[in-house]
């Protein structure tokens, strides 16, 4: 080949100027760029515009901007409400909520108006929730009205227990219109007020409804029948259950929202125009643009220049524009979502290859191996979150406490956890089984999504600390594609496995339910005891069903103490996340739970 | 010459039962559950559902010639499924990424075709010379530079450092003038879009956005039109009708352009060809690193995600380009040498 010689001087020469590049910027950092124009650079693509519909971060991003909730958080602190539509927060103090907790009262503002000119009224709220509830995709985020409102967690579920049917296809007419009936008497309009009535008193119910960017949107129904949507009467189930392109709303948008949707360009960018005749002082930026850039190194191009103002930044490079001129990085914001590592505590044996041989022979493991809380302390002892938190999350996570993340209320700072100690975990590992366990040994399987780096390193932090304690001790590591570990983890059959959760409201109830009910998306396919779901699922209920504050703070360090004596789970972190933006973006504060930035308050101005 | 074009369009249904055969039988060797991928993104998404029942839903579970028949059930009606990816009918996503990339084609064609040869044919009258020498170092560059490397130099210089080649297809400012309602979106091609509504500004914003990935792609494919065209006209140069050309006392710009060149571009103008096909199948790379709206991108993310419906209709449409630019090809042939015209 004729490259040698040729290539690497012409790659000096480039990668020379390429790196007085990077000398030559600070000159330019000085003046805003863009002055009415705010552009954010991410990836990920929203699923859709419809709020009943959307699920997903991405989504709500767009959502949070154009449409507005009845309360809001108040600015980011997640256990204080704002009025926003409403006029009002209903408390039981200002008798908006009826002292059993069973009814929420809505005052209507007056004055506000649809991005299409339709003033909003409070047919238009309930419409929205009504709507959401008789669309309820499947998969969809709707379930959290449905329980609250009339006890199930599908609309589905509500119509075949009604007909006392086993398929949905079979529930006849008349039923469907009793349905409606319900729906229609859940949410109703009383002059310029509009009262919940739910099936039974549910806490979080105002952090559903506070949570923007999603389910709790207002839309206006006027607009939602004109594009083809369910028109209001009792023949729903036309509109039941949407595949995306069949959801009238769902590349539409028109909200009471501080900007409205100019263009979704799919795949590439999403274009905001600042509403000029916006119920509050319009937003001081005009123009927002959320760009879809995948390469990394081309958002850092962006933000370098000035072209983004805000990029996503992945927790490796945060050293890279650490060191930008011109830049700022917000570290360690709060973020609800944490991660764990679940024991099955029953497995399921049917073709499992995870547990070898099924026996405890040291060539696999029984299928009630971690029933034993001596193996759940040993290998609690044997994560080492040091590691786990500063070279797999480059810092971005702290010690997850239990289930509860620490940004929540009822959160207990004083809850005692679990360190590495190889030591304690040696005990407790000789201790297990009656000591069998140390003796024979043991071969398991964990398993980990493919792709995904940090469930891979934390599965190893553990295959290499407790292969270390005993040479009969065998963990062996297999990847899965992420449908299959879902699957598998559903079923059962994983021994360990390792899974984050992302907050659906900010409330205790949202992670106590999947990672310690009987019923939960974890904890049932973990198969906890029943001697111990049985106190487990008291407490939650007696929280969730209360509005006193003290009796569910009882509840919920009770339910944080459980987790931890009984050493159910491995928690791991609670996830913080990075900021970065140019330091011409002024007005950011952090909101744990707010899908993306809240460009109404951004504004540009050289600092 | 009409007989030609008739039987190859008669083609075209074949190649399309073929590919989309073919691609549907090998999206048979994922199971059903990794074929949901696509419709789970959260563990929350399974709260009231199982698996099962999304594949039942979704009916990934139907035998092969079940999903196929459906498939061209809605084919016949004319829609090609439903985009995951793209979040719009698979359709409505091919016609709104392919201009991009055909114009980025259409762009990147002539600089590659033109560069390419003009190289070539210098290196092979100049044979040997230091002319030869440095346009073969030239082009060799090109040809071992990986595409992320040049394209990611081409941007920190020309974007990070200089600020001359934005990536993205057009800035904010443009897209919005294009989006207003007085502006006429004719072709979906920006540049030709622009001049038809005598907009220079848009114009001169959208070639800024196409330098970057113009000159990365024409750089990539210098090399082997050098190499190609080179031997090519060496060839040529040394046959009898070309001494006989000079013999008769015709000055060389002539002996060169029509004698030897013409008749050296036939292997060439195959390879150019095929090139373009490649340019309009989508450079995924060099999309991906100018952040470009093009098809490549698009066909890429939906291959990763599992998109059944998004990768199935681009291959048919691609197949159907190809078809089409094989004839162009041949086509190009019966221009360039007479005797093909003849067979």
């Amino acid at each position: 080949m004729r490259r040698s010689g040729t290539v690497p001087w012409f790659t000096v020469v480039v990668v020379a100027l390429a790196l007085s590049a990077g000398a030559g910027l600070p000159a330019a950092a000085e003046t805003v760029k863009n002055p009415d124009t705010m552009v954010k650079a991410t990836y990920g693509e929203p699923e859709t515009l419809d709020p009943a519909y959307a699920y997903d971060t991405a989504s709500g991003e767009v959502i949070y901007q154009i449409y507005e909730n009845l309360i809001d958080f108040d600015h980011g602190d997640l256990s204080k409400f704002v009025p926003m539509l409403a006029t009002q927060v209903p408390s039981v103090e200002n008798g908006l909520v009826s002292p059993d907790g069973l009814v929420y009262r809505f005052p209507i503002r007056q004055g506000v108006r649809f991005h299409n000119g339709n003033p909003l009224t409070p047919e238009d709220v309930e419409y929205t929730f009504e709507r959401a509830m008789l669309q309820d995709r499947s998969g969809g985020p709707i379930w959290m009205f449905l329980e609250p409102l009339l006890g199930y967690s599908t609309i589905e579920e509500l119509a075949k227990d009604l007909a006392g049917v086993d398929s949905f296809d079979q529930v006849p007419p008349e039923v469907l219109r009793e349905v409606y009936r319900r729906v229609d008497a859940a949410v109703e309009v009383e002059g310029d007020t509009v009262v919940f009535r739910l099936a039974r008193p549910y806490p979080p119910f105002l952090s559903i409804l506070a949570h923007g960017g999603s389910w709790s949107s207002i839309i206006d129904k006027e607009w939602a029948i004109a594009q083809g949507d369910w028109d209001g009467s009792e023949d729903w189930v036309r509109w039941h259950d949407p595949k995306a392109e069949n959801d009238p709303l769902y590349d539409k948008a028109n909200g009471t929202g501080p900007y409205r949707l100019v263009a979704w360009e799919k795949g590439n960018q999403i274009i905001l125009q600042r509403n000029e005749d916006y119920w509050r002082e319009p937003a001081p930026i005009k123009t927002v643009v959320i760009r879809n850039v995948q390469e990394w190194a081309t958002r850092q191009l962006m933000l370098q220049s000035g072209d983004a103002d805000i990029v996503t930044v992945d927790p490796p490079y945060l050293e890279q524009v650490a060191a930008m001129p011109g830049v700022r990085v917000l570290r360690r914001q709060p973020w609800l979502a944490n991660t764990a590592a679940f024991f099955t505590f029953n497995i399921a044996v049917e073709g499992n290859d995870f547990i070898g041989s099924g026996k405890l022979d040291g060539q696999g493991i029984p299928p009630d191996f971690f029933s034993d809380i001596d193996v759940r302390k040993a290998f609690n002892y044997s994560f080492d979150w040091q590691v786990y938190i500063d070279d797999v999350n480059m810092g971005e996570a702290t010690q997850a406490r239990g289930p509860i993340p620490a940004s929540l209320p009822f959160f207990n700072p004083e809850q005692p956890v679990y360190q590495l100690d190889l030591r304690k975990a040696e005990e407790h590992f000789r201790r297990a089984w009656g000591g069998r366990l140390w003796e024979t040994g043991f071969r398991m399987t964990i398993a980990y999504n493919a792709g995904n780096d940090a469930r891979r390193i934390a599965a190893e932090i553990l295959e290499q600390n407790i292969e270390s304690l005993n040479p009969k001790f065998q963990i062996d590591i297999q990847s899965l594609q992420w449908p299959t570990y879902l699957q598998a983890y559903r079923e059962s059959r994983l021994p360990l496995f390792i899974i984050g959760w992302l907050a659906d409201f900010p409330d205790p109830h949202n992670f106590v339910v999947p990672f310690m009910h009987s019923t939960g998306t974890y904890a049932a396919a973990q198969r906890l005891p029943a001697e111990l779901t049985r106190e487990i699922d008291a407490l939650i209920d007696r929280a969730v069903s209360t509005t006193d504050p003290e009796v569910r703070r009882d509840a919920y360090y009770r339910l944080q103490q459980i987790a931890y004596e009984q050493a159910i789970d491995i928690f791991l972190v609670d996830r913080t996340q990075p900021v970065v933006m140019r330091d011409w973006v002024q007005g950011w504060y952090p909101n744990a739970i707010r899908p993306g930035e809240d460009f109404y308050r951004l504004r540009k101005a050289s600092s | 010459m009409i007989r030609l074009v008739a039987r190859r369009l008669m083609m075209l249904p074949l190649v399309l039962v073929g590919t989309s055969l073919i691609i549907f039988a090998l999206s048979q060797l994922l199971s059903p559950y990794q074929r949901v991928a696509t419709y789970v993104r959260s563990p929350q998404e399974l709260k009231s559902f199982t698996l099962d029942e999304l594949v039942r839903k979704y009916q990934l579970d139907a035998p092969l010639t079940t999903q196929y028949a459906n498939w061209l059930r809605e084919l016949a009606g004319g829609h090609l499924g439903w985009s995951e990816v793209a979040k719009e009918p698979v359709w409505d996503a091919i016609v709104r990424h392919f201009p991009a990339t055909l114009e980025l084609t259409l762009y990147a064609s002539i600089p590659m075709a033109v560069g390419g040869v003009w190289l070539g044919t210098l290196a092979a009258v100049r044979h040997n010379s230091w002319v030869d020498h440095a346009s073969r170092v030239f082009a060799i560059v090109g040809w071992s530079f990986p595409t992320f490397v040049f394209g990611l130099l081409f941007l920190m210089v020309f974007y990070g450092w200089l600020g001359w080649f934005p990536p993205g297809r057009l800035s904010v400012w443009a897209t919005q003038a294009m989006l207003s309602p007085d502006f006429r979106q004719l072709t979906g091609l920006v540049t030709i879009d622009a001049v038809i509504n005598g907009r220079l500004d848009i114009l001169v914003d959208a070639l800024r956005h196409m330098v970057g990935p113009v000159v990365t792609l024409s750089y990539l494919y210098w090399a082997q039109l050098q190499r190609i065209t080179r031997s090519s006209m060496l060839d040529t140069l040394r046959q009898d009708y070309v001494r006989t050309a000079r013999a008769k006392g015709l000055d060389e710009r002539s002996v060169i352009r029509r004698h030897a060149r013409r008749n050296a571009l036939i292997p060439v103008s195959t390879v150019i060809a095929l090139m373009v096909l490649g340019l309009l199948g989508g450079v995924v790379i060099t999309e991906t690193i100018f952040a470009y709206p093009g098809i490549g991108r698009l066909l890429a993310t939906a291959a990763l995600q599992l998109d059944r419906a998004t990768v199935l209709g681009v291959t048919l449409f691609y197949a159907v380009i190809l078809v089409l630019v094989i004839l162009a090809m041949d086509i190009s042939y019966a221009l360039i040498d007479p005797r093909v015209r003849i067979e």
